[in-house]
């Protein structure tokens, strides 16, 4: 085991100021559970859950409350024990409207987990470990939810050489996978090696950013004495390195193709979050019923990073940091960078959510976007080395052609470009616009080939 | 051979007929507003300008100059031109409806296109033989085609720019026209005529 | 003297001679056959190439009509008249289309329906939509950043100073682009001859749509109860209309909250 500075340079990113010095330093807090908690039945890429309880049934902490519907899906489980108050509608953190079950916590965290502790999971088949992973409703923690047991998986004929883990945390403010490797190393190292096994015992590279020192020394410890082809690589310290393609790119030197996955270059990354979960799972039998979320902020009276559990609502957690100094300007869930500006407190956290940032109103400023000025900072910005200024112009002349052939389905939506963009232009939200209308054309284009493959 | 070269070069670069001689203005305006319809436009002109200038170059030597009525050039051609393209139309519908489908509908716009008047009428003018006729015929053509396909870049990159409102549409297209034209300007010692 | 009027006359008129004459031949030979009713009918339509009608424009239609025997019916901008002349053209019955017109329902702009928050994005219903509903409380609600008003091909859609989006009836040409454009699915195309609208599509229960709003429908259920019989019902927390059936303008002093509207009757200008 040793430790390598990132083989390869990224062709594009920033350098931010990261804000972590509020909340680095901070050790885990363990947040009780709160008296109500809404679990939302969408925290993950794909279709929502199907809740499987009704309104009155006494549930016990883990046990599963809602299933996957079709193929990318993931379930549910009770983040406390009580009883199910209601079934109700609302808009998750992500903005969009999600359906939500109500629990009443009854404060005994009586255990109703259905999972099968497997201790001895270094004995058994890899393969076989994969069902107790999707039971657990381990999806992608970094923030994606991409359900975990379909990632390790691997379409036929992809084979995956390199286990990339992915402790980059690039967003500014944000400190609770760096919190968490510093803390629960060993945890995490178990996970990995659980991980390895079900793929067969490709490489390992833990990457983390060279600004988290600490992190590093932790994770060396804990894998001081690893078997096999195990490396942690430190990072420069730019944005947005910890973003899966640019991840891959970094430390493997491999590009994704347009439209292709990690299992297309013998890739996978698994973020340190989700590499704890699955330890909790396999050998503890605890699905994923809490996670490490950092509140932080200017406005936040006792900035923490918090375990809270899946279904707190944000009102809570800022209730438990001591509540707001100020008016609120913007509440945002996740980074700055990528998180999504919340409507309201009173809104259940998820299993992606990993940091809640609240912003003072002086820092809000409200602007009107001019037009392109052509001056390409968002293409030298952009890590996916795509031409935003273009492909939002052709989005607002309606040149959906053009839009599609300028490969917009390929942008991450790191937000780069509406970062260094001197006219103020929504650019991340017009990609977004872009990227819902060229594939509302392309379904429309299937259905109606469809529909005559019918007729003819 | 570098006779022949310079000649093709100069009906493209320097001569060009849209942006030098101010032929064919009204397709390069109308149908470039798509580079994919420009290329359309640009292939069905070459072809028949192409040979529209043979067909015209034979009736001047053949039949109007020895009767003495060269004068009649004007009304002869555009008579010859327009049944020759609509000839072709139809020959290509019957014999490779794909390449008419492409084409098709840009050949009745050719018909009356000054562009392939202009080359007849220049290759008389200009004393040229058969072979350099039909050559300066496919420079000239390639030229207004090179012309129509920048042109139509430019007005797609500029559909996706935001003008003040006075100068969207034609007006810009006519500012932008005039540009194009100057720089071609810079073309003009490339080949002494 | 002869000669210098002669031979040019002569030089014209052969030349002009034997290119028709060639043509001719060439007609004849390498025609290709097109039936000359397909040009009656794109002549028969109104040339707008608008697409309503479920082909690519005009042309494409009346071959579809001629060739394939597609219904004549199926432009919404033709009159009546104008579907009964390709009718009579091609010998077939027209079943009469009745005259729809697009129908936003929503009536919650600004003044009646509220906002949650500032919304500062692109003013575009689609990405506002994406984005917790852009202020929006209500989240079936009109916008107000007038995506239908944009693809409208006749400019009879105005969203106005309250936000919210207005169907002129009388300029309303059916061609059906506004419905696919508004991403909440507040749009559809109604018979022109009905007056009475339910205009909410709001399916929260009742304490939720009066929180976000002034005229939601609150799932009361009076009117349904007025109009036993006639064409309205509840689907879930929402009454609506059915418009194949006949609705009495009375209910629109039944409903507490404003929701049920009459618009003028009769024929449209």
């Amino acid at each position: 085991m040793k430790t390598i500075k990132a083989p390869f340079k990224l062709p594009n990113t920033l350098h931010l100021h990261y804000h972590k010095e509020a909340t680095a330093a901070l050790a885990l807090e363990v947040m009780p559970a709160p008296a109500v908690v809404q679990i939302p039945m969408s925290q993950h890429l794909g279709a929502p859950s199907r809740p499987i309880v009704a309104r009155g049934d006494s549930v016990g902490l883990g046990q599963p409350i809602a299933e996957p519907v079709g193929a990318v899906s993931a379930w549910a489980h009770a983040s406390v024990s009580g009883v199910v108050k209601s079934i109700g509608e609302g808009l998750s953190t992500s903005g969009r409207p999600t359906t939500f079950i109500e629990l009443e916590n009854d404060g005994l965290d009586r255990p109703g987990s259905t999972l099968q502790p497997r201790p001895d999971w270094a004995s058994a088949d890899g393969k076989s470990l994969i069902p107790l992973i999707a039971a657990a409703g381990i999806v992608g923690m970094g923030g994606a939810g991409f359900p975990t047991h379909i990632k390790i998986s691997p379409p036929a004929g992809r084979i995956i050489d390199t286990l990339i883990v992915n402790g980059a945390e690039c967003e500014p403010f944000l400190t609770a996978d760096q919190r968490l490797m510093m803390e629960k190393a060993d945890l995490i190292w178990n996970g990995i090696q659980i991980l390895r096994h079900i793929l067969g015992g490709p490489r390992i590279r833990v990457a983390i950013e060279d600004d988290k020192p600490e992190a590093i020394r932790a994770m060396e410890k804990a894998m001081a004495r690893a078997d096999g082809d195990v490396e942690i690589v430190s990072l420069p310290a730019a944005y947005p390195m910890g973003a899966e393609k640019q991840l891959i790119l970094s430390v493997l030197g491999r590009e994704i193709p347009s439209g292709g996955l990690p299992a297309d270059v013998g890739a996978l990354v698994e973020n340190v979050a989700t590499c704890a979960a699955v330890y909790e799972a396999i050998v503890l039998g605890q699905p994923v019923t809490q996670r490490v979320v950092t509140v932080t902020g200017p406005l936040i009276r006792r900035p923490a990073n918090i375990l809270a559990r899946i279904g707190t609502t944000l009102a809570d957690l800022i209730a438990f940091c001591g509540g707001l100094t100020g008016q609120s300007g913007k509440l945002i869930c996740g980074g700055p960078m990528m998180g999504v500006a919340q409507i309201g407190a009173d809104v259940p956290m998820g299993k992606t959510t990993s940091g809640l940032l609240a912003l003072p109103r002086e820092s809000v400023r409200l602007f009107d976007s001019m037009p392109c000025i052509s001056c390409n900072r968002c293409v030298r910005a952009c890590p996916m080395s795509l031409l935003p200024c273009t492909i939002t112009s052709a989005v607002e002349a309606d040149q959906l052609e053009t839009v599609e052939a300028l490969h917009t389905l390929d942008c991450i939506e790191c937000g780069c470009c509406s970062y260094v963009c001197p006219s103020r232009r929504p650019m991340v939200q017009l990609m977004r616009q872009g990227k819902a209308r060229v594939q509302l054309a392309r379904r429309q284009k299937q259905e109606q080939e469809k529909a005559k493959g019918k007729q003819g | 051979m570098a006779k022949y070269l310079l000649l093709v070069l100069g009906a493209v670069l320097v001569n060009n007929f849209v942006l030098s001689r101010f032929l064919g203005i009204c397709p390069f305006l109308g149908v470039s507003k798509q580079l994919s319809t420009a290329l359309g436009m640009s292939g069905a002109v070459i072809f028949v300008m192409t040979l529209g200038s043979g067909v015209t170059w034979g009736i001047q030597h053949a039949i109007l100059d020895p009767l003495g009525v060269g004068y009649l050039q004007t009304l002869v051609f555009i008579l010859i031109i327009a049944a020759f393209v609509q000839f072709v139309e139809l020959v290509l519908k019957k014999s490779a409806p794909t390449l008419h489908k492409a084409l098709g509908i840009f050949l009745p716009l050719i018909t009356t296109n000054c562009a392939v008047l202009g080359v007849a009428v220049l290759n008389i003018q200009l004393k040229l033989n058969l072979l350099e006729s039909m050559l300066f015929g496919f420079g000239g053509a390639a030229g207004f085609g090179l012309a129509l396909v920048i042109f139509a870049g430019i007005r797609e990159k500029l559909d996706r720019a935001n003008p003040p409102r006075p100068f969207q549409g034609t007006a810009l297209a006519l500012v932008t026209a005039g540009l194009l034209s100057l720089a071609f300007m810079g073309f003009a010692n490339l080949v002494k005529s | 003297m002869l000669n210098t009027l002669l031979v040019p006359v002569l030089v014209i008129g052969l030349a002009g001679f034997l290119c028709g004459l060639l043509l001719a031949i060439a007609a004849r030979f390498l025609h290709v056959f097109e039936d000359p009713r397909i040009e009656k009918v794109t002549s028969l339509l109104p040339g707008a190439n608008c697409g309503g009608c479920g082909y690519a424009g005009c042309a494409d239609y009346a071959r579809a009509i001629v060739e394939k025997g597609a219904p004549p019916n199926l432009c919404r901008p033709c009159s009546a008249a104008g579907a009964r002349d390709i009718a009579a053209l091609l010998g077939v019955e027209a079943k009469a289309a009745e005259k729809m017109v697009a129908l936003v329902l929503c009536n919650g702009g600004d003044v009646r329906s509220r906002r949650s928050f500032l919304y500062n994005g692109l003013a575009e219903c689609v990405s506002a939509d994406m984005l917790s509903g852009g202020g929006k409380t209500c989240r079936y609600g009109c916008l107000g950043y007038g995506n239908c008003a944009r693809v409208c091909p006749v400019g009879a859609i105005q969203t106005g100073a309250h936000n919210l989006a207005v169907v002129d009836p009388g300029r309303c040409i059916s061609c059906g682009l506004c419905v696919k454009a508004c991403p909440r699915n507040l749009i559809r195309l109604v018979p022109a001859s009905h007056s009475v609208h339910i205009l909410c599509r709001n399916r929260d229960r009742g304490v939720m749509t009066r929180k976000a709003c002034d005229v939601g429908c609150i799932a009361c259920q009076k009117c349904v109860k007025a109009a036993t019989g006639q064409g309205l019902h509840m689907e879930g927390n929402l009454a609506v209309v059915d418009y194949t059936l006949p609705l009495s303008p009375e209910l629109v002093g039944v409903c507490p909250q404003k929701t049920i509207h009459q618009r003028p009757a009769g024929p449209l200008p």
